[in-house]
């Protein structure tokens, strides 16, 4: 097979004038802008450009386009490149994929000498056992494993998406699509035209007869003219519930690709048909091409694909090949016509090249065999709407059968005929998109609050009342009286299906399993008719009773990076974020907020609240407006304890719990006004109380008048703690008296704070030391943090972060929720009973704890381990002596600046729960240390006299 | 004690700022916000409000009122114009029961204006946004980069333009978001106002 490059060609797609230098398995080497990489390979007299899966056999150009299964390559960073599709770029350094040492001399081509032993199964039947072993066989195999190389190291590159709403999306651009979206966009129809080329025009791109290219100037200028969004180089990948579309749009000028969600009224498959190839011995040989592939070669590319050919033509595109290598100066040396009834039997000649083809028992020299044996209806979207198409042996292909309304279907895959009325079926089916994607739009609009009122009733629903396409008589061509391969991506011979088939492997979907034909890089475009007309055969049954395997997304595979699209991950940062950030902040992340965790030093961060102040930001602490006179009610379902009696000014704290007694939440909630109340809630169960709460309010109670608002970022929340802190917020504070005795613990005040007038000031604290926790207008937050550094110096305050607080509250005894608790812990394992009002008349959960109240449960206690340096992990076991019977956990432990000790909170088996109890935990390392139970959960201030100061 | 506070925007970090511009992000989180809730008879303050669900007019004073949910309204405007849209709402007769409250500092709120924004908004949210489906005065709540939104279309002059409410927390967040969004429609920011 010896390709050259041709003078130029009047339907060539490459400047001539533009030469791009590029690099082939190290080699230099040029083509054309407008080549592809295999295009260009080609022209420079390549022939052999990957080697197949299973058994490296030399693989050449097979289809010459996007679904060539034997032009994958690696491109760069970038593996399993279609070279038969991907344009050829300057700089691109361009490689075979999976060969060792190189692609003319693979070792792995010894697989060949073994190839009846590796038959379908091989690996199943012979990988078994023993089952010890499986590691060492997953190494070897591994480095059998196909395809290109990946770097982990790759940047991430700007994959985009959009969304969109077009009335019509017409998949394909052929000249029956282009009439249909011209059609539709006439009728007023906004409408979307996909290609999966890299230009518009399907067959008439390759036609050489003035005729066609007439009609192709013709489309394109009407297209040009027109309002229809064209994308090229994209492909409709999917179709879902209610033409909800993915399409992967592959040139972009700011994107490697972009995904759009298209959610199209009517969408009109139009993806022409597929040239198939055909089973004989040696049809994977480098030299056998499809007609298409050769025609495309010669008119898009100017590229002479051999000297000397055999046509093996069961159809006018065949002898159409054989009319363009002949006008190209390949001698066609013989034409076998399949309509004839004759065969290609065998291509002959050593591994990397074509010698001869044998058909009819004559054997003729030729380094080229082009093949036009059938076609294969690319009916993957219909069968993603719930069509189940149909065979006509008649036509040797599949049609369409019964696809939903808003799924039309047009050109080549509804049927045949001349250009002229394929054109006309294909403006008949716009027309009839437009018309159906009106009614649909009036619809949508009808139901959508926001859009514009609609007038009138809905259209009807239009008829389909085109002229149905007629179906051209085609032999039916699948396999000769020789093997050869179905599957050229995943080396699946018609052999393997016929010894899966005796294997018991009958059915289409399980043989497409156990044999993996169908499911390579082409994913069944090529191969899926030849695999079930192998079944076929091997049953003695017809194609149309072993029928096909389902035609599931994506039409074309596409890359992670399409799927993952843009990445978004929302982060959310206080207004006081800023100045910590310029103070020498560690963030942490927690859940979508970045958090301060320390400055550099949490321990200090303790002791400097310990003996001075120390302001945190706590922002993130969940809050949620109330209004209306039945707050009451709400607190008193939604917590357990008692919340009729509150005053204003008065902060209570409470524990909720979900329906089965587990605890949910907790908080504080104040009275600001006699129908006006402030919830605060965990960080973490901000989001999920709002949506509890607002679902007991919605389904439950919605007549009550209670209107909750989330107002977490609408106020920045700043806890000041410390044995100072009444002196610091007192410098900035206006109009309160902070005195013990007029602001006591558990009150809240509204405040006017370093001159901002509506904060909300409580007398609370996690750290276990006198507190006053603002609540600021989060659009003077930064204001109010910088307003306490500065008036706070001579005070000795600093900031403390989430690190130091979680050492202080755990040196109070706090139990985090989600911490210390879990998804089984009910509420009395808190250690909270007295809060849990059983005598209430209804609260969320109460049945579960009425029912626990004479149950004995865990119970979460304060641990300190008798080795006073040592910090168990979180989650060590607490463990029965040297056994490993689980008696409980550790769920926070830390080193106590303030004691200079380990201290603790786990959950225990209610008999170790008593202070004094001695434990034993089991460490991550093996170790095993004993560990006391304490009389409190506070291992600082037990009495609480710091606080309340 | 500290200087008199000034309204600081959830949006911190520093851009080149351009006065005009064929698609433009504005940041406009200090504009007065209040969000009105009514339920149970709430005929007698939509009627007061006058912007049905999905969406907006304008209030006597100036103010404009979007109709953000089912018996939910945002208030917008200068200071003035808000508290005269919003005054005496709680006490509407035949209101079932009205609440009304400030949101200035909860919701960070960005405007796009220029004839690529429905091209732009389509990189971030999936809603539709045409002409028959998002007409000039629509209003719909939305993911957009992830985020939850409340979006309006208030057009200028003729000219396709959107507010986009978030949580003020996500404002630096999502107005990154949308320059990038913006960026091959060659969309420059605006100074920011209010």
């Amino acid at each position: 097979m010896t390709m050259s490059r041709l003078e130029v060609q009047p339907t060539e797609v490459i400047d001539r004038s533009t030469t791009l230098r590029f690099r082939w398995n190290g080699k230099r080497f040029s083509g054309f802008e407008g080549d592809t990489i295999a295009s260009a390979l080609a022209a420079a007299g390549e022939h052999v450009f990957s080697r197949s899966m299973k058994y490296h056999r030399p693989r050449g150009i097979l289809t010459a386009d996007y679904w060539d299964p034997n032009l994958l390559v690696q491109v760069g960073d970038d593996p399993n490149v279609r070279a038969g599709h991907r344009l050829l770029e300057a700089g691109m350094d361009v490689g075979a994929q999976n060969v060792w040492p190189s692609l003319h001399r693979d070792i792995k081509a010894a697989n060949g000498l073994v190839s009846r032993f590796l038959t379908a199964g091989f690996y199943y039947k012979t990988f078994m056992r023993p089952q010890r072993l499986w590691p060492a066989y997953e190494r070897v195999l591994a480095t059998f494993a196909p395809g290109g190389k990946v770097d982990p190291d790759t940047p991430h590159r700007y994959h985009d998406k959009r969304y969109s709403h077009p009335d019509v999306v017409v998949a394909g651009a052929g000249p029956a699509g282009i009439e249909a979206a011209l059609a539709a966009a006439a009728a007023g129809a906004r409408v979307m035209l996909v290609e999966h080329e890299h230009a518009v025009g399907g067959h008439l791109r390759y036609a050489h007869p003035e005729p066609a290219r007439a009609a192709l100037a013709e489309l394109r200028a009407a297209l040009a003219a027109s309002d229809v969004e064209v994308l090229t180089d994209s492909t409709v990948t999917g179709r879902y519930e209610d033409n909800w579309l993915g399409i992967v749009q592959r040139s972009h000028p700011v994107a490697v690709e972009r995904l759009i969600k298209a959610r199209a009224k009517v969408l009109v498959v139009a993806p022409g048909l597929i040239e198939r190839p055909y089973v004989f011995a040696g049809n994977d040989r480098p030299g056998v091409i499809t007609s298409v592939a050769a025609r495309r070669l010669i008119n898009l590319w100017g590229v002479k694909p051999g000297e000397r050919a055999v046509v093996f033509t069961a159809n006018a595109d065949g002898d159409a090949a054989a009319a363009d290598l002949e006008r190209a100066g390949v001698e066609v040396a013989a034409v076998v016509d399949g309509r004839d009834g004759r065969r290609v039997s065998a291509a002959q000649g050593p591994p990397k090249a074509l010698e001869a083809v044998v058909a009819g028992g004559t054997r003729t020299e030729a380094d080229l065999l082009v093949v036009a044996a059938g076609w294969t209806a690319p009916t993957s979207l219909l069968n993603m709407a719930g069509d189940r198409p149909v065979y006509d042996p008649a036509a040797a292909r599949f049609f369409p059968s019964d696809p939903p309304g808003n799924v039309l279907a047009t050109g080549g895959l509804a049927g045949d005929g001349r250009l002229d009325e394929l054109r006309a079926h294909g403006a008949a089916t716009g027309r009839l998109a437009a018309q159906r994607a009106a009614a649909v739009a009036h619809r949508y609009q009808a139901r959508t609050a926001r859009a514009l009122a609609v007038t009138g009733d809905e259209p009807a629903w239009a008829a389909d009342e085109r002229a149905p396409l007629r179906r051209d008589r085609h032999p039916e061509l699948y396999r000769s009286d020789t093997h050869g391969m179905v599957d050229l991506s995943e080396d699946v011979g018609s052999k393997d299906l016929v010894a899966a088939a005796r294997e018991g492997y009958d059915s289409v979907e399980l043989a497409k399993r156990y044999t993996t034909a169908t499911m390579g890089s082409a994913q069944g475009k090529l191969e899926t008719v030849n695999t079930v007309a192998a079944i076929a055969e091997a049953r003695g049954e017809t194609i149309a009773q072993v029928g096909t395997t389902v035609w599931r997304p994506p039409y074309a595979p596409l890359t992670l990076g399409a799927l993952a699209g843009r990445m978004f991950e929302p982060v959310r940062v206080s207004s006081i974020h800023p100045w910590h950030e310029a103070n020498g902040v560690r963030t942490i992340q927690a859940g979508q907020w970045i958090r301060p965790d320390h400055y550099g030093d949490p321990a200090a961060e303790v002791r400097n609240v310990r003996t001075n102040v120390g302001i945190i930001d706590v922002t993130p602490l969940g809050k949620l407006d109330l209004r209306g006179p039945d707050i009451p009610k709400l607190l008193n379902l939604l917590y357990t304890n008692k919340w009729s009696k509150l005053a204003v000014g008065k902060v209570r704290y409470g524990m909720m719990c979900a329906e089965d007694g587990v605890v949910l939440d907790d908080g504080v909630t104040g009275r600001l006004g006699p129908e006006h109340y402030l919830m605060t809630t965990t960080s973490s169960g901000a989001a999920g109380v709002w949506e509890w709460v607002e679902n007991w309010l919605q389904t439950e109670r919605p007549d009550w008048r209670v209107h909750v608002t989330p107002v977490t970022t609408a106020y920045a929340s700043i806890n000041v703690a410390g044995p100072k802190s009444r002196e610091l917020v007192s410098r900035v504070v206006d109009g309160v008296d902070l005195s013990p005795e007029a602001f006591a613990y558990m009150e809240v005040r509204t405040a006017t704070v370093a001159g901002v007038a509506g904060c909300f000031m409580w007398r609370i604290g996690f750290t276990g030391e006198l507190s006053f926790e603002l609540h600021v207008p989060a659009g003077h937050g930064l204001h109010v943090w910088e307003a306490l550094m500065e008036a706070g110096a001579d005070l000795g305050v600093g900031p403390f972060g989430l690190e130091g607080q979680r050492i202080m509250r755990l040196e109070k005894g706090h139990f985090i929720v989600g911490q210390d608790t879990d998804g089984l812990t009910l509420a009395p394992s808190t250690g909270m009973s007295p809060l849990i009002k059983l005598d209430k008349e209804d609260f969320a959960g109460l049945p579960e704890l009425a029912w626990a109240a004479d149950r004995q449960l865990p119970l979460i206690v304060a641990i300190q381990p008798d080795d006073p340096e040592i910090v168990p992990e979180e989650a060590a076991q607490i463990v029965r002596g040297d056994t490993n019977e689980i008696l409980g956990r550790i769920t926070s432990a830390r080193m106590s600046p303030t004691l200079g000790r380990a201290v603790c909170l786990g959950q225990v088996e209610p008999e170790l729960a008593a202070g004094g109890t001695k434990l034993t935990v089991l460490l991550a390392s093996g170790q095993r240390i004993g560990a006391t139970v304490m009389d409190h959960h506070a291992h600082f201030d037990p009495a609480g006299e710091r606080l309340r100061g | 004690m500290a200087d008199p506070p000034i309204f600081e925007s959830p949006v911190v970090r520093s851009y080149e700022t351009a006065g005009s511009g064929d698609l433009m992000l504005t940041d406009i989180s200090a504009t007065t916000k209040w969000l009105v809730r009514a339920s149970g008879s709430v005929g007698a303050v939509a009627a007061r409000l006058g912007a049905p669900f999905g969406s907006s007019s304008a209030a006597a004073g100036g103010a404009l009122v979007l109709g953000s949910r089912p018996g939910e309204w945002i208030v917008l405007g200068t200071a003035d114009a808000v508290a005269e849209a919003v005054e005496g709402l709680e006490a509407v007769d035949g209101a079932d029961f009205v609440s009304a409250l400030d949101w200035t500092h909860g919701r960070a709120l960005f405007r796009i204006t220029g004839r690529s924004a429905p091209r732009m908004l389509e990189k971030v949210c999936s809603l539709d946004w045409s002409d028959p489906m998002t007409p000039d005065g629509a209003v719909a709540s939305a993911s957009v980069a992830k985020v939850t939104c409340d979006i309006a279309r208030n057009d200028a002059g003729g000219t396709p333009s959107y507010l986009v409410f978030c949580d003020r927390s996500l404002g630096q967040y999502l107005f990154d978001a949308l320059i990038d969004a913006g960026d091959e429609f060659g969309l420059v920011v605006g100074p920011a106002g209010g």
